[in-house]
Formats: C-alpha cells, structure tokens, sequence
C-alpha cells in the first residue's frame, strides 16, 4: 500500500509541476508591485477597480471560454494569445467550460480567487453567469464581454459585433439576390439561450420581410456545432422535399449541413449560408471559395480588441467605453479569394 | 442467516474506528491532494488554496455531483447502475422553474412535486428494471433519453430563467443557492446533510444491511428471505429522487431552468463513486468514500483551475487520476 500511495503521489506532483506550476513560479518572481513609479499621477480607472494605486509591471488576465468546441472560439482564444504577444507585460490564464454554466460559474470564482487583474469572458448563457460575473465586478475586477452578453450592466466593456445587422444583410442579401423569385429555407439556429443567436435570427427575420416569396418552412437548433448539424440537417432534408437554401447562425453548422445533403444527393440543388467566416482552413471563406456555401458573414472575434481595451485600462489608466461594435462584411464567392488573403488567411 | 452473515462479513460495516479507515481507503488519496494543494497553489505569496473563500468555493462546486453520487452509490451497491440521473437533475430544474415561474407555484409545493417527479421517475426505472427484468444500464440509457425529452417539451426548447418576487418566483428558492454568513454555501450543508443521512440509512438499518447484501450476493439474498425487487425499486427511487433534489439546487445556483443541463453529469456521478472505493460489482462501498472521491474531483478542478492547466490537458489528467485511484484500491478488494 505505501508503494501504491507514493506512486499516486509522484504522479501528482509530476504532473503539477509539469503543467501549470512553472508558470506560476515565474509570476511570483516578478509581480512585485514596482513601487518606485509615480505614484503621484491621478489614475483614471473604471471606478470599482479601486485599489490601484502602484504602477505593476506584470497583469495577469483570465480567459473564460464556455466552449473551445467551437472553432470560432478556438480562434477567438488564439487571436488574443496573438495580440498579447505585444504586451509582454500581460499574462493570460486560459479556462474553458465545454458549454457547461455550472463549470464556467467555477472558472470565474477560480480566477477571484486568484485575483486576477482583469477578466475576459464569454459567458455561455446569459442568466446562469450574470450573478458570478458580478461577483467579480463589484469585487472590483473589471470584466470585458466577448460576442455574449449578460443581464444587467455589471460588467465594463462588451465588445461584439452587432448580430442583427448581420442577420438583416444576410437576410437582404437572401431576399434580393440569391432567392429573387422566392424560396423554402430551411432555418438551423444555434444554443437557444445566448443573445448572438437570438439576434441573427432576428434580424434575418426582419431581412427576408422584403421578400414575401421568401419561405423560412422549417427551424431547428443545433447547438452551434457541425456533427449535431448533420443529424439535424438530414431530418429536416427528409421532411421536406422542396428546399431552396439553407441557412444556420455558423458556418460549422452550414458545412454540417453541407455533409448532409451530400450524403442524400441534394446538395447541387440548395444554396447554403452562413455566418462567422473565418480565415482558417476549415472556415467559411474557405467553404465559399471551394463552392460550398453562396454567402458568409464575417463575424470578428473581438480577441485583439480586448486586448487593447485591456492595455488602456490596466497600464495606461483609460477610462473604457461600455459598449464596442465591430463590422462586418459579407463574403461572396466574388470577394473570397480576396477577402481569405486580406483576413490574414495562409 | 448466520452463514449468510459470515459470507457477507466484510460487507458489514465494522463499527470502529480503524474498520471504517481501512474501508475508506479513498481518504489517502484526499489527503495527499490537499498537501500537494496547499503547496502548489501559492501565488504572490498568498496561499490561494488554504483560504475559506476557496475550500467553500470547492464545496459549492462538489455540492450538485455530491448528492447525485449518494444516490448513485446505493445503486451501484445493489450492481445497478442509473444512467438517467444528469436528465432528472434537468427535467426537474426545468420543471420547478417552470411551475413558479410560468405557473406561478410556491415554494414549498414546487419542492413537493420536484422531488415527487424524481420518486415517480425512480419507480418507473426501478420496476421497468425488476418486473420486465431488465438490465439497470439498458432502462435508464432509454429513460435517460426520456427525462430529456420531457425536460424540452416542458419548456419549449429554451431555459426558463428564474426572477424572484411578487408574481415571479418564491424568494425562498434563491435561498438554495446563497452562502449563508457569506461564505457557507446552502448546497454544501445539503450535501453534507444527505450524505449524513443515507450513510447512516446504510450502516445502521435493516434496509442498508440488505442492500449490501443484495450486492454482494443476490441469488443468496433472495433465498434468505430479502425482498429483493421492493428494495430495489426503492433505491432507484431514493437515487432520482436526489438527482431532483440536485437539479433544483442547480436551478438555483445558475438561475435558470435549462433543459439541457446535466448532460454528462451521470459520469461524474460515477466516478466520484468509483473514486471513493465502492465497487461497480456491488456489495462493497461507502457513502463516506463517494464523499472522498467527489471532493477529490472538485479539488482536481480546483488545483488546475488555480494553475491555469491548459483546459485539454485537465482533460488527460483527470482521466488518469480516475484510473489510478480506481486501481489503487482495486486490488485490496476480496477475492
């Protein structure tokens, strides 16, 4: 038994010390707040982060993602890595929730706990993290918002771009110039409960309204993910004989659905859409330049933004705006060869 | 009964001291965790683990998969196993929110039929499993896929979000989730209560002792007189009626009624079991050991968490851990 227990504990021990405790030996060196700055100069901050008073030269920001199954966020994380790169003075701790609120819930206490000096999230649904992310706000963390938002205005910045406004050019676009004359859509949305997918929806609604010829005959939800997608996609193909397009909320689920009415032969005779469009081997550019998809919408992942508010607030003392819209732009199978290379696509 | 009793021997709980440590062997593994975690956690000097804020963060987090994994332990004690659990935990989150929120229910009667859906629930699962003689792990794959679906018709698909007062929901219910003197979480005293409770149930009554028995032996059970199929059904129903118990906790603590909430939880619920000792065979565990084995998941969470270990590495390290502590203890079982 005293052999198998020293066994356990080397396992342990090697592992900790393997993974995560280097880095934080390395940070307790050199976080010594750096006293001898001025402290004289007047910092104007977001008024709850109160206590500081010092210049440090080192700041620690918590990542909270509620799912890195989402290529989408799988980007959103690697470009904030990228534009960290810049600010050697940052280092970021990375949790990721799998789309379960209650872990999320426990990322954030972790990242109180750890005090961290700013926390960037995406919250998985909005009400079930409303109540811990203003745990963390009034605990005077200051908290920046990424592509989902919370109840209530306990947070400092929300950056995002706007959604309806994206859904309505998808859905003028629909309208005026992929189904002129009409057509049955089929309509696959994303988690039921976050705020983008509720204002696509929304404002493709709102898009399509030009067109009355235009028919959404069928909605589902696939969770925001490809593999659910093909099995959605597939029932929805079998119910309904005549399909013109098909639109989801990402792309991911639009190459799902792709797959889908391959497998059944059918994918010559429907136009597929979607939304994220990233530059990546397996993003929507790509499904637009190969002939997959008629129309993509770029949707930014605000990573480099929340870097630099993060910049501003922590090491240059700005005061941030609440809330940042990003653009947007569609991708057509005119622009997106070009669009790939301009977006930083290899 | 006497050659009953002599055959069974280990499985009787021994009622000192050193018989329950040795039983609970889980308990090492805790406490080599709880060294490694107070070393390891150190940041700027302060000591983020061994901080009240922190360990009661920790029992906040075990709390839902804690009261699942007593239920679970007593079936898995049987041989049995209940996969349904994490559907229960969101047909009646789903359910309770839906009762104050859209019919507007009072607190006590939503607790009365929350934890009514889940003694319903068991019984279904207990006498599908004992009357159509059906393997436990068959019956509630199919009425884990059942309490889902009735979780999503029941709310339209979307999470019903809980606001509390006049003409929302009754106030008393946010108070499942809140820390008491802020910083003692309301779960964390639930969960400890209900594995005082049921340990207790296990140990000292004639109920407990049978379903030991059941499990270590059920042909021989049965011919000693024990109501095999009754028991049973009652454990099926005491584990689902926690699982409800659970998901209105976990409505609670995440302010919504969300159908799709507690997928993958019946794993947890396993491992925590398993962790502590208690054998998937039957007839050998402890409630005390599933109280081990899912803090020391959430200590796990816990220590990586405060290190920021890369999220898909947790992942790897968890299953190892699974593995190891279940293999630890494996060969210091009989036979």
């Amino acid at each position: 038994m005293k052999k198998s227990i020293l066994g356990l504990a080397i396992l342990l021990v090697v592992s900790m010390f393997s993974t995560g405790c280097s880095t934080a030996a390395t940070a307790t060196k050199s976080t010594v707040p750096d006293v001898s700055e001025t402290n004289s100069e007047s910092v104007t901050e977001d008024t709850s982060a109160a206590s500081q008073t010092e210049t440090k030269d080192k700041f620690v920001i918590g990542m909270a993602q509620c799912n890195l199954g989402e290529p989408w966020r799988v980007a959103m994380n690697d470009q904030i890595a990228l534009a960290a790169k810049d600010y050697p003075m940052f280092e970021i701790v990375y949790s990721d929730a799998a789309q379960d609120n209650s872990k999320q819930i426990a990322d954030i206490e972790n990242f109180i706990q750890m005090d961290v000096d700013l926390i960037i999230t995406s919250p998985n649904e909005s009400k079930p993290l409303t109540n811990v992310i203003k745990k963390a706000y009034d605990a005077g963390i200051p908290v920046i918002l990424l592509d989902r938002k919370i109840e209530g205005d306990s947070y400092t910045q929300f950056i995002g771009a706007d959604n309806v406004l994206m859904g309505l050019e998808a859905g003028k676009y629909v309208a005026e110039t992929l189904l002129p004359d009409g057509g049955k859509v089929l309509e696959i949305k994303g988690l039921e409960g976050t705020s983008g997918g509720i204002d696509r929806d929304k404002g493709f609604r709102e898009g399509i309204a030009s067109n009355p010829k235009v028919e959404i005959i069928a909605v589902s939800n696939a969770d925001w993910l490809r593999e659910k997608a093909i099995t959605i996609a597939e029932e929805m193909l079998q119910a309904n004989e005549e399909v013109d397009l098909i639109i989801t909320l990402n792309d991911p689920m639009t190459e799902g659905a792709y797959i889908a009415a391959k497998n059944m032969g059918r994918e010559k005779d429907i136009m597929f859409v979607g939304f994220d469009a990233l530059p990546t081997p397996d993003g929507g550019i790509k499904s637009v330049m190969e002939g997959r998809m008629s129309l993509t919408l770029v949707y930014p992942t605000g990573g480099k933004e929340a870097i630099e508010s993060a910049y501003a607030l922590l090491v240059e003392g700005k005061t941030l705006e609440k809330n940042i819209t990003l653009g947007t732009e569609l991708i057509t199978p005119e622009n997106a060869e070009d669009a790939y290379i301009r977006y930083g696509g290899e | 009964m006497k050659q009953l009793q002599i055959k069974m021997g280990n499985t009787i709980s021994k009622n000192n001291i050193m018989g329950s440590v040795k039983k609970v062997q889980s308990v090492f593994g805790l406490i080599i965790l709880l060294i490694i975690a107070s070393f390891v956690c150190v940041k700027n000097g302060k000591n983020l683990f061994l901080d009240w804020r922190n360990i009661m963060n920790v029992l906040r987090a075990v709390s839902e998969n804690g009261i699942i994994a007593v239920g679970m332990t007593m079936v898995i004690l049987l041989g049995g196993i209940d996969l349904s659990v994490g559907s229960v935990l969101g047909l009646v989150g789903t359910g309770s929110a839906a009762l104050m929120m859209n019919n507007h229910f009072g607190f006590v009667p939503t607790i009365i039929i929350g934890l009514g859906i889940g003694c319903v629930y068991g019984l279904f699962n207990g006498v599908v499993i004992t009357k159509m003689k059906m393997q436990p792990f068959l019956v509630t794959l199919a009425s884990m896929s059942m309490a889902r679906g009735i979780a999503r018709i029941w709310s339209n698909g979307a999470g019903i979000p809980l606001s509390y007062g006049d003409g929302l929901a009754p106030v008393q219910f946010e108070y499942l989730q809140i820390r008491i003197g802020g910083l003692i979480p309301v779960p964390a005293i639930i969960f400890v209560a209900v594995a005082i409770i049921f340990s207790i149930v296990l140990n000292r009554t004639k109920f407990g002792r049978q379903i030991y028995a059941i499990g270590g032996n059920e042909r021989a059970a049965f011919l000693a007189g024990i109501r095999v199929h009754r028991i049973k059904i009652f454990v099926f129903m005491i584990c689902a009626t926690l699982s409800a118990l659970s998901g209105m906790i976990h409505a609670a603590q995440v302010s919504q009624g969300g159908p799709n909430d507690g997928i993958g939880y019946e794993l947890n619920a396993v491992a925590a079991v398993c962790i502590g000792g208690t054998s998937l065979a039957g007839g050998k565990g402890t409630i005390a050991g599933t109280v081990i084995g899912a803090v020391i998941l959430g200590l796990l969470d816990n220590i990586m968490g405060l290190n920021g270990v890369n999220s898909n590495l947790q992942l790897i390290v968890k299953g190892l851990i699974l593995i190891l502590a279940v293999f630890l203890q494996a060969d210091k079982q009989r036979d």
